[in-house]
């Protein structure tokens, strides 16, 4: 170990490298690709549409909503028909979903009394066409098995102290349905148009882990700006 | 036709199951009430065998106390959770398993 390196930890490993899924898929994948599904390049395209799709969609969904009551209504009474007013359409690319996600989005409406918080304890189900792909402590174990059981703890360990006549509601999306949280417009919002309110909605909040913030925008580099300590 | 409407309580079965469910460990044998309903979904029982057109089922939105999941629950006695169940793992509350 270097001398220079100051402070101590375990080394850091990928944990996920050789797991037994890791080894299916590459074995399916290999095997489709032999088959001639699909060819290496349909794959590799494939991922990288997936994983460059963020959580834009989302923040325009929610900004939308504040600034329009009847597209709010519209967008909690039929998540996935909604979408589509702002170019998301839960079908694409496979036209009718996958046989078991993709299928029917509902928005989680934040109140004064209530709090909502997405979790998957079975896997990591999570609205990728509104969000893009789920951050990783999403998909950790820890972060699945803790929100159920512990929520204010875990949110107390993102920074987000709630009080406790707030209620919490939990979401274990376990079958069909994805959700995603659409957190209450912060004060000093006033008068703001729907591209700079979706500025501050930002991934983390439409999970349920944070509150959207005037002067807080998902691109805003942390180093810009004092720390938040005491807010 | 649902078995169950918006507003009953209901009991998850608390039953053994060798193959995929879907249905977590820990809301099984737990009481909450029924705060919505869904679709008809193909069971996971089925669909996890790639039995796209399986058996076919209303499936309900299930509200739990925090405090009814776990006994010691630490946050506040208002924290709830929501999720998802099909009608042939619920039953009305109060009702006894296998009767």
């Amino acid at each position: 170990m270097s001398t220079t390196h100051e402070h101590s930890h375990a080394p850091i490993q990928d944990e996920d490298a050789t797991s037994e899924f890791n080894v299916l898929e590459t074995a399916i994948r290999e095997l489709a690709v032999e088959k001639g599904l699909f060819s290496a390049e349909d794959h590799r395209r494939f991922l990288e549409w997936a994983e460059s799709r963020g959580p834009a969609g989302g923040s325009r969904l929610v900004a939308k909503a504040w600034v329009d009551p009847g597209f709010k209504q519209r967008l909690l009474s039929n998540g996935t028909e909604a979408c589509k007013e702002v170019g998301i359409d839960w079908n694409d690319p496979t036209g009718k979903g996958t046989p078991s996600d993709y299928t029917y989005f509902y928005v989680l409406e934040n109140t004064p009394e209530v709090h909502n918080v997405i979790v998957c304890t079975l896997c990591s189900c999570y609205p990728r066409p509104v969000l893009g792909m789920s951050p990783a402590w999403y998909r950790t174990p820890n972060y699945r098995r803790r929100m159920v059981r512990q929520p204010r703890e875990v949110l107390a360990e993102f920074g987000l102290d709630l009080p406790l006549d707030v209620a919490i509601r939990v979401h274990d999306s376990n079958q069909k349905s994805r959700f995603m949280v659409m957190p209450m417009r912060p004060d000093g919002t006033e008068g703001w148009g729907e591209e700079q309110l979706a500025a501050i909605v930002t991934r983390d909040t439409m999970i349920g882990v944070a509150l959207p913030q005037a002067d807080w925008k998902a691109d805003r580099s942390p180093a810009e700006t004092p720390r938040s300590a005491g807010r | 036709m649902t078995k169950f409407n918006v507003g009953d309580r209901v009991t998850v079965r608390d039953a053994t199951s060798m193959f995929h469910t879907r249905t977590q460990m820990y809301v099984r044998g737990r009481t909450g009430v029924v705060v919505s309903h869904r679709p008809e979904w193909v069971i996971p029982e089925d669909e996890a065998w790639g039995r796209e057109n399986g058996r076919k089922e209303p499936f309900y939105v299930v509200r739990f106390r925090q405090t009814d999941l776990w006994p010691s629950y630490a946050g506040s006695d208002v924290d709830t959770l929501e999720t998802e169940e099909s009608e042939r793992w619920l039953m009305p509350a109060g009702k006894e398993e296998g009767q």
